[in-house]
């Protein structure tokens, strides 16, 4: 690809908050010491990524990387940058930083543990974002789920083990059986061509029949399905979302949600094409009752991070109706309101960790009239708040506005249907704001304005917000080749099917 | 049967040799500490000489086969051996155990173990089985002052002397029904015209009683709990990983036989597979008791390595062994750390005892972590890769049915052991802790374990290449 490709870049994206955990717990003696030492690797972490901001070139790849590994197996160490795993990648690198600075203060007691399992946790999401053989993938997959739950389960609320038991039967129920998927294709490659392999490029050549195709894919979206969540498959969040600390709240809403969406894109639809193309009707059906379902939940929420929870949920669903409607300007505006939904998400979650550092809950009805008491505090959080509802000129609205373009074109009853969905946002955001910001202040509530560190940590989001809502260019010039693209609408359209 | 037949067989040779020496010298001097050294030594030299024998095929006085095979296994059990001495090290000094018999009685079902994994014939089958048993017999109650001893020894004594006598008049009927005691002649002689012969079917039935009992399987795995419990820690985990393994060792060169004529009882072992799949993981998901716990995730783990047996092939040959390997490391592992968390009062028994294990023993609990995580088959560690070739062997030989119950499976026992990892990681408020405090660098025998559970998982392709080198060689 490039002159760079002689120095393992990927490898390091993987290595580097790796042995920032190692580092962590071998000086788990000083807290202080922990803390940094979290900050700074994953600092380093994101100034490499953004160091890998560059075009593609025609195959869509920015850098690839690929070792030995289990040569028995056929399973490579195969790592492959590209436009969407870009952006995946920086914004994993900037919300682990800012979930480091969410905890800097709430996290006393066992810093290193949760340091090193906050940069493992990394490592994992890392991996996930850029491995090209499905041996690498689902070992990262099922990886980026440890961490998180010891996460949950030790610094979680009262009675988080309930919740966590229901993400995990949930998640690993979904991965097993994409494991199952990924079992059966590499036997039937082996079989089919002699070579036994993991790599994605080999394997999306196999030929399936029509039946077998469309169980391997549902194995696949079932896993995903779940991570992301699809209704009728969310009913681990809410709980899971609240019980978990905010820092990792942020992290379950803005990346790992991202997981599912990517791997749907990345391996079931590239795995399995003519099943993915046959899905699409079904799928962004059962998107847009996403959408709507949590939407309308949202709205009777007295909790806020249970709500956010559900506007994420209904945000996400609208991603995958961008995907599922088979058109490439709302493939492309999926793919950039994957990123503005982590920054919206996170810069929420990061506002709402702080409303816990200061009265310890959430529910809405300890809150009210902050305006007049915090006015910094409160302009970030209004700036938020009307970025998740889709104001022009901030992040959601360009990837909203792209996917109802792309929706329009191919499918649009379905486009048409899709839109009263950003009104139901505003209905609930805008909820959100009366109760928080303006009304009458509860009795003795105690409330400083934003410090230093806060300052720190929602700037960068408000950059981006205004960057991603001005000049969404940037963002999208990396996805104008995006890996893997032109194999899928050649292998729908061989099928008959169309992707304009 | 000439002096060079022997060379093949040196590393037993080595074991028993030593067992005997260190009996004697127990009449004499015993020093406990002292004697697990040497017990260790020899276990490991024996385990030395094995990995590098290069003795060819061949067979010795007609019940035993020697070759990469038996040497691949030979090194194995001798491993176990000294790994389950090293455990013990502590646990055995504080129970006053009788230092001479028990090292040799140790090294003398490693003998056995490795006489089973070489059988050829039904004679060496039975005489390695039961030169396992006769030892497990003591070891079980070895312990004489522990209150669930007595009860643990009784059950496996009068459960297994039944069990042998299913095998031994299965064997005899074996015989009747074919003339021939070689191994797999026997088994593959009970098929006339594509049907297996009236009498062969008695015989296999009783025949899979016994063995059945030794792995157990459904419906013989009743015994299992009691005896995991009242055994001594260490005892129990060479009782969980090698009696269990060499049987498994024995059975796979049978294994062949399915595909021909045996594979009417096929439909057979698959139900008892899916049954002791069940019952090992439903029941393990409601015991309290880490022992018992971990019992009953035995029994899951032999309805998984059939699973594999049943696939047949070199995948499924070679997914049982491998699991085998990794089963046998992790398992022992296991029980390492419960003989670590040992005090003299007592072994762990509940789970909550585990509560705050991390921020106490943070070797132990990552130790016993990495355990949990590979018998869960999380990735990175060696559960993971036996899982996946377990899995894969099924889909190969087109059960996948059996494939997708395993993976049901193994999402159920998510529960019991992740409930585990997060007891361990859990902050201990209420009363203190009744677990020995183990500072590091703890066990080696623990460290080594799991040092190796993690380098099969990340790496496992060298003894992937071993394991293929030995079926085929």
């Amino acid at each position: 690809m490039n002159e760079l490709t002689f120095y393992p870049l990927l490898s390091l994206l993987i290595a580097i908050p790796l042995g920032g955990a190692f580092l962590c717990v071998l000086s788990r003696r000083s807290s202080g010491l922990c803390r940094w030492l979290a900050l700074l690797s994953s600092g380093a972490v994101l100034v490499l990524a953004g160091s890998l901001f560059r075009l593609p070139d025609q195959t869509g790849w920015l850098l690839r990387e690929d070792y030995a590994w289990i040569d028995t197996l056929g399973a490579r160490f195969t790592l492959g940058l590209d436009g969407v795993s870009l952006l995946m990648v920086l914004l994993t690198a900037l919300l682990i930083v800012m979930a480091v600075l969410v905890s800097w203060r709430t996290i006393s007691e066992k810093t290193a543990l949760y340091f090193s399992l906050l940069l493992a946790l990394e490592a994992g999401l890392m991996g996930v974002f850029l491995a090209l053989d499905l041996f690498l993938f689902y070992i990262c997959w099922e990886i980026m789920l440890i961490p998180a739950v010891i996460l949950i389960v030790v610094w979680g609320e009262e009675g988080s083990l309930p919740a966590v038991f229901k993400f995990i039967f949930f998640t690993i129920g979904g991965s097993l059986l994409m494991l199952l998927s990924i079992i059966s294709l590499y036997y039937l490659h082996g079989e089919q061509t002699g070579v036994f392999s993991f790599s994605l490029e080999a394997l999306r050549l196999t030929k399936l029949s029509g039946s077998l195709e469309l169980w391997i894919y549902l194995g696949f979206l079932l896993a995903f399905a779940v991570k992301i969540p699809l209704v009728p498959l969310h009913i681990w969040l809410p709980d899971t979302y609240c019980k978990a600390p905010t820092a990792i709240t942020l992290l379950l809403s803005g990346v790992l949600a991202k997981t599912g969406i990517y791997g749907l894109y990345r391996f079931a639809f590239q795995l399995c094409p003519e099943a993915a193309a046959k899905s699409f009707a079904w799928l962004s059906i059962v998107a847009l009752v996403t959408v709507f379902y949590a939407a309308w939940t949202a709205f009777g929420q007295s909790d806020i991070k249970r709500l956010l929870a559900y506007s994420s949920v209904s945000h996400l669903g609208f991603i995958v109706f961008g995907l599922s409607v088979s058109n490439r300007t709302a493939m492309e505006g999926s793919f950039l309101q994957m990123f503005s939904h982590g920054i919206t998400m996170g810069a929420f979650f990061a506002l709402t960790a702080m409303i816990e550092e200061r009265i310890g809950d959430t529910r809405m009805e300890r809150l009210g009239g902050l305006w007049g008491r915090a006015p910094l505090w409160s302009f970030f959080f209004l700036v938020v708040a009307l970025s998740s509802l889709g104001l022009p000129g901030l992040n959601n609205f360009v990837g909203e506005i792209l996917i109802l373009a792309g929706a329009f074109q191919s499918l649009p009853w379905l486009g048409a249907v899709a839109v009263p969905s950003i009104l139901l946002a505003a209905l609930y955001i805008l909820r959100l704001v009366r109760h928080v910001l303006w009304g009458v202040s509860p009795a003795g509530l105690i409330w400083t304005d934003v410090g230093r560190r806060e300052i720190f940590i929602l700037v960068p989001f408000l950059i981006l917000m205004v960057w991603v809502g001005c000049w969404p260019q940037t963002f999208l010039d990396p996805l104008q080749q995006v890996a893997g693209l032109p194999f899928f609408e050649g292998a729908v359209a061989l099928k008959g099917g169309v992707l304009p | 049967m000439t002096w060079t037949d022997f060379a093949g067989l040196v590393p037993v040779l080595i074991l028993l040799g030593g067992a005997i020496l260190i009996l004697m010298a127990g009449a004499y001097r015993p020093h406990y500490r002292l004697f697990i050294l040497a017990g260790i030594s020899i276990a490991l030299t024996a385990c030395g000489v094995a990995v590098f024998s290069t003795s060819a095929v061949k067979e010795v006085s007609g019940i035993f086969r020697c070759g990469p095979y038996a040497d691949f296994f030979m090194a194995l059990w001798s491993l176990l051996g000294a790994l389950t001495l090293g455990i013990s090290f502590r646990y055995g000094e504080e129970r006053k155990f009788a230092p001479g018999e028990y090292v040799a009685l140790v090294l003398f079902s490693c003998v056995g173990m490795s006489f089973l994994s070489m059988a050829s014939s039904l004679v060496g089958f039975f005489l390695g089985l039961e030169m396992i048993s006769l030892n497990f017999y003591i070891l079980t109650v070895f312990h004489r002052q522990s209150p669930e001893a007595p009860e643990a020894g009784m059950k496996y004594l009068l459960l297994g002397a039944v069990a042998t006598g299913f095998l031994a008049f299965g064997i005899a009927l074996i015989f009747a029904a074919t003339g021939t005691l070689k191994l797999p002649e026997a088994m593959s002689g009970m098929v006339a015209g594509g049907q297996i012969v009236p009498l062969g079917l008695l015989a296999i039935a009783m025949f899979l009683v016994g063995v059945g009992f030794k792995l157990s399987l459904f419906p013989f795995h009743f015994w299992t709990p009691d005896v995991y419990q009242g055994a001594p820690a260490p005892v129990t985990g060479l009782l969980a990983s090698g009696s269990k393994g060499a049987v498994w060792a024995a059975m796979v060169p049978l294994g062949a036989g399915l595909a021909g004529g045996l594979a009417e009882i096929v439909p057979l072992l698959k139900a008892l597979a899916l049954l002791t799949l069940a019952t090992g993981v439903l029941c393990a998901l409601v015991q309290d008791n880490i022992k018992r716990l971990l019992a009953f995730s035995s029994v899951s783990h032999m309805g998984y390595v059939l699973i594999a047996f049943l696939s047949g092939g070199l995948t499924g040959e070679r997914a049982v062994i491998f699991y085998l390997v990794t089963y046998s490391i992790v398992v022992l592992g296991s029980f390492g750390v419960l003989a670590c968390l040992s005090t003299p009062l007592g072994e762990p028994r509940a789970l909550s005892d585990f509560k705050g294990l991390a921020y106490r023993s943070p070797f132990l609990a990552a130790a016993l972590t990495i355990f949990l995580f590979s018998l869960a088959g999380i990735p990175l560690t060696a559960g993971f890769i036996g899982k996946f070739h377990i899995f894969y062997s099924a889909v190969r030989a087109g059960h996948t049915w059996m494939a997708i119950a395993g993976v049901i499976a193994s999402l159920i026992s998510m529960g019991y052991y992740l409930r585990l990892v997060f007891l361990v990681f859990q902050p201990r408020t209420d009363s203190p802790s009744p677990l020995a405090v183990c500072q590091p660098p703890g066990n080696i025998a623990v460290a080594f374990c799991s040092v190796l559970t993690l380098v099969i998982g990340i790496f496992p392709a060298p003894l992937l290449k071993f394991v293929a080198a030995i079926l085929s060689p």
